[in-house]
């Protein structure tokens, strides 16, 4: 190469590493905004600081997030793709790695030692109390429909989670088996799959069938009577993008891949014709993470496990909620607001059971503020 | 810093490249700052370990070269300098794994040997520790003269380029470059393409086969096609992430004017482990050889003591690597292996293959080694090389299939599997810059940065060594 030639190479490598931070100054100044790149002088110098700026530089750049976007999309078109979280299955089935990673992964302690300790010591806790606790890991979708991700899928998957549910129920702690339930209505029903296809959650319809299974089971165990509120369902269709897609930034109508529609049946109050609502005063407090929040919380609403559950029981419960917080989060959040507590009868604690190996914030045992005196009124 | 970052490719690199080139003198210590910035920039109280251990091995050569100094004094200041070197690594690379050791042997008399104590591992440790290591040793033996200020030596240890995972640069390599050196447009141009295509291999080949990697390796028990893809995707992970680093490294220097030299010779078209080592790492392999086999007497004492010797430097050489017996175990196995070609007469025992078997058997071996490298402990590998063999027992580990297959991880399978067993490194391809290779390398550098946008951090595989 001519050395005229080289001085060309050279100056479109620099060209290429110099313009784009330039310009994002630029961009930055003519917007009125200090540029991002002089946050560095005003911060700590320290290793959590330093890869913040990191991030928050990338971030904030104009090249990088289209270029990031056009990448995926490539890749997916090009490649079937889906990145680092996510895995892609057959017949445009997706799937979170980490759920898949849950099942193939060797188990840390058998029952995870963590988790096992900080159930048990929560139902201790609640049994002080007074309280029952009913724990329920949600199968992921990967350990109801691993066909569905390989065609090297076993027939059925054997889920860690199994044992642990054996071996609680060996220490004495009630426990739901919604593995047993999904396989058998899989086996009856070749329907509508139970789980959605761009998400890691349930459809609507296998919500309500958990929330039945456990609704007749709390019946069952006597834990309190039946309630008296009449409700009655109301099939309603919604249009959903999964949070698989999501995470791939598939929203765009035109990916034809970020929306499904599922079937829905909204719990109404009989006597109001009001859509369900949850009660602070219910004798069930009902613990959980995002597989109780879909088709509740968000659309249509008053359609997903907590309102199925509750026209099961025919008594509205009360709800404490967090995205990806089924193991610890939500526990955190009872001991801040052990108000909650006053008056419950029964704990129905629901997470998912990736969480019981990669549960967010570990599975720390939860000190709950001391209990008042043990409820003695009769439940209404 | 990671050189395949956002901040690295757009701040730090164009700012120091442009400081560099106008100031008209001390550029020397304008490296030198920009080194310290750079190696900070993870952590940055690791400066001041790194400033320390600077400073005594400047002073120490400055005892050593001094022709006044008595021999006594000399061997006092050469012994001070190796124990201050090592005395650091050891503490912070190798105190935990020996307090656990220690008090697992001493537990069993119900006793307990060392506190345990939470040591951070600063990055590039074990890098210039050796770096510094062959600096007094090299004026010791007169090979080097001692540094004239404590600019030059700390421009030596630090220099970014070659900072945290290598190739391991001598002090007489870099000596005369650091007093000086020419910067030429050849010379630039040639640093670029070079980066460009490092960086490239790190990013489109390095990290996808990482990322298969890890998640074979991290199933309880995979199937036998899943863990011999597994193990192979970590064998170009491992090569693409070290090589391309060392091509950055390279091409960095040459940017800046300086010359280091190589590290890889296409290792995986080795046809024995003794040829293996004289392409794999050769900085390394190259600074054992001088620096701890020549000095236990190398093979001068005689063919049992060769073996021991041989033996013991890739025993410590895997320790090198990281305080866990899976690096012993690796560094034994490679020296068991050294010591039976050595017996052999330097030759393989499959000697009588073809040349392509021999190549496919030499890289087997090596992928066994890589088994006891990549896994976290012996159990882990004992359950990896049973799935290697088809007794893996996981009755989900068909699941795994659906994480690892996919028309893009083949594809970079392939592409690896083409570029891990070329002749020609891609050092050598550059050499004769043409206007096709450059078309060639000017997309797969623009691929591998937008790539780089959608990849979580992704430090080097050496860095934690």
């Amino acid at each position: 190469m001519k050395s005229g030639w080289r001085q060309a190479q050279i100056g479109i490598f620099l060209a290429a590493i110099a313009v784009p931070p330039l310009v994002q100054t630029g961009i930055e100044v003519a917007s009125g905004r200090t540029p991002q790149v002089l946050s560095l002088l005003r911060i700590r110098p320290s290793e959590a600081n330093l890869r913040a700026f990191e991030r928050e530089l990338e971030e904030a750049s104009w090249l990088a997030g289209p270029v990031r976007r056009a990448v995926q999309d490539a890749w997916w078109r090009g490649f079937g793709y889906a990145g680092d979280q996510v895995a892609a299955g057959r017949d445009g089935w997706l799937f979170y790695r980490q759920d898949v990673r849950y099942l193939v992964e060797p188990a840390g302690g058998d029952p995870p030692r963590d988790a096992w300790r900080a159930i048990l010591d929560f139902r201790d806790q609640l049994a002080a109390r007074g309280i029952a606790l009913l724990v329920c890991p949600a199968p992921s979708k990967a350990s109801i429909y691993p066909e569905r991700l390989t065609r090297h899928a076993p027939r059925k998957v054997v889920s860690p989670t199994l044992d642990t549910l054996r071996r609680l129920r060996e220490a004495g702690v009630e426990t739901m088996d919604w593995f047993r339930l999904f396989q058998d209505a899989r086996q009856r029903r070749s329907g509508e799959p139970h789980y959605l296809r761009l998400d890691t959650h349930w459809t609507a319809e296998t919500a309500r069938l958990a929330a039945e299974a456990t609704g007749r089971r709390v019946l069952e165990l006597g834990w309190l009577p039946g309630g008296m509120v009449d409700y009655h369902l109301r099939p309603v269709h919604v249009s959903r993008s999964g949070d698989l897609a999501r995470m791939l930034g598939w929203e765009h109508p035109a990916v034809g891949l970020g929306r499904e529609t599922v079937a829905c049946h909204q719990v109404v109050r009989s006597d109001t014709g009001e859509r369900y609502q949850d009660d602070p005063a219910s004798p069930v407090l009902v613990l959980g993470d995002s597989f109780l929040q879909v088709f509740q919380a968000d659309e249509p609403l008053a359609a997903g496990w907590i309102a199925q559950l509750a026209r099961v029981l025919r008594r509205p419960v009360t709800s404490l909620v967090r995205n990806g917080g089924g193991a610890t989060l939500v526990r955190q959040e009872l001991s801040r607001r052990p108000a909650l507590l006053t008056g419950k009868r029964v704990v129905i604690w629901e997470f998912a059971e990736r969480d019981l190996r990669f549960g967010m914030e570990g599975w720390q045992r939860v000190t709950l503020p001391p209990a008042g005196p043990l409820p003695s009124a009769p439940i209404p | 810093m990671v050189f395949t970052s956002h901040v690295f490719l757009f701040y730090y690199l164009p700012l120091v490249l442009l400081i560099y080139y106008l100031l008209p003198r001390g550029r020397n210590a304008f490296l030198t700052a920009a080194s310290y910035v750079f190696y900070g920039w993870w952590e940055p109280w690791f400066v001041l370990l790194m400033l320390a251990s600077t400073i005594l091995d400047f002073v120490c050569g400055g005892i050593i070269g001094n022709p006044a100094s008595s021999p006594a004094r000399r061997k006092s200041a050469l012994l001070a300098a190796i124990c201050g070197d090592l005395g650091l690594l050891a503490f912070f690379k190798y105190y935990t794994f020996t307090a656990e050791n220690l008090n697992r042997l001493a537990g069993v008399f119900g006793m307990n040997a060392l506190p345990a104590l939470e040591v951070v591992l600063p990055i590039g440790i074990s890098f210039y520790t050796f770096e510094s290591l062959s600096y007094t040793i090299d004026v010791y033996r007169g090979t080097a003269k001692p540094a004239r200020t404590f600019s030059d030596i700390s421009c030596f240890v630090s220099l970014f380029p070659h900072l945290v995972a290598g190739p391991i640069v001598r002090y007489n390599v870099l000596a005369e470059q650091i007093a000086r050196r020419d910067h030429t447009w050849e010379k630039f141009s040639y640093g670029v393409a070079l980066f460009m295509a490092g960086f490239a291999k790190k990013i489109l080949l390095a990290n996808p086969m990482g990322a298969v990697a890890d998640e074979i390796f991290g199933a309880a028990s995979p199937r036998a096609l899943e863990a011999w893809f597994g193990v192979t995707a970590y064998a170009f992970q491992i090569y693409f992430d070290f090589s391309g680093y060392s091509d950055m490294a390279i091409g960095l220097g040459r940017m800046f004017g300086f010359l280091i030299p190589i590290n890889f010779a296409s290792p995986y078209r080795s046809e024995s482990i003794t040829e293996f080592w004289r392409r794999w790492h050769i900085s390394l392999s190259t600074w054992l050889r001088d620096y701890l086999y020549i000095p236990l007497g190398g093979n001068r004492r005689g063919s049992r003591r060769t073996y021991l010797n041989l033996a013991l430097v890739m025993l410590l050489g895997g320790l090198w690597h990281g305080a866990n017996w899976t690096f012993v175990a690796w560094g034994a196995y490679h020296g068991a292996l050294l010591a039976f070609e050595r017996w052999m007469g330097k030759t393989s025992a499959y000697w009588f293959l073809p040349l392509w078997g021999r190549r496919g058997v030499t890289f087997l071996l090596v992928l066994f080694s890589w088994v006891l490298f990549r896994a976290p402990d012996f159990a882990h590998a004992q359950r990896f090389f049973a799935s290697l063999f088809g007794l893996g027992g996981d009755p989900n580990a068909g699941l795994l299939a659906g994480l690892v297959y996919s028309p893009y991880t083949l594809a970079v399978f392939a592409l690896s599997a083409w570029f891990a067993f070329q002749k020609t490194e891609i050092y050598e391809w550059l050499d004769e810059l043409t206007w096709p290779k450059a078309a060639v390398l000017a997309p797969a550098f623009a691929a591998a940065v937008a790539v780089m946008w959608t990849q979580a951090f992704n430090p080097f595989l050496y860095y934690q060594f």
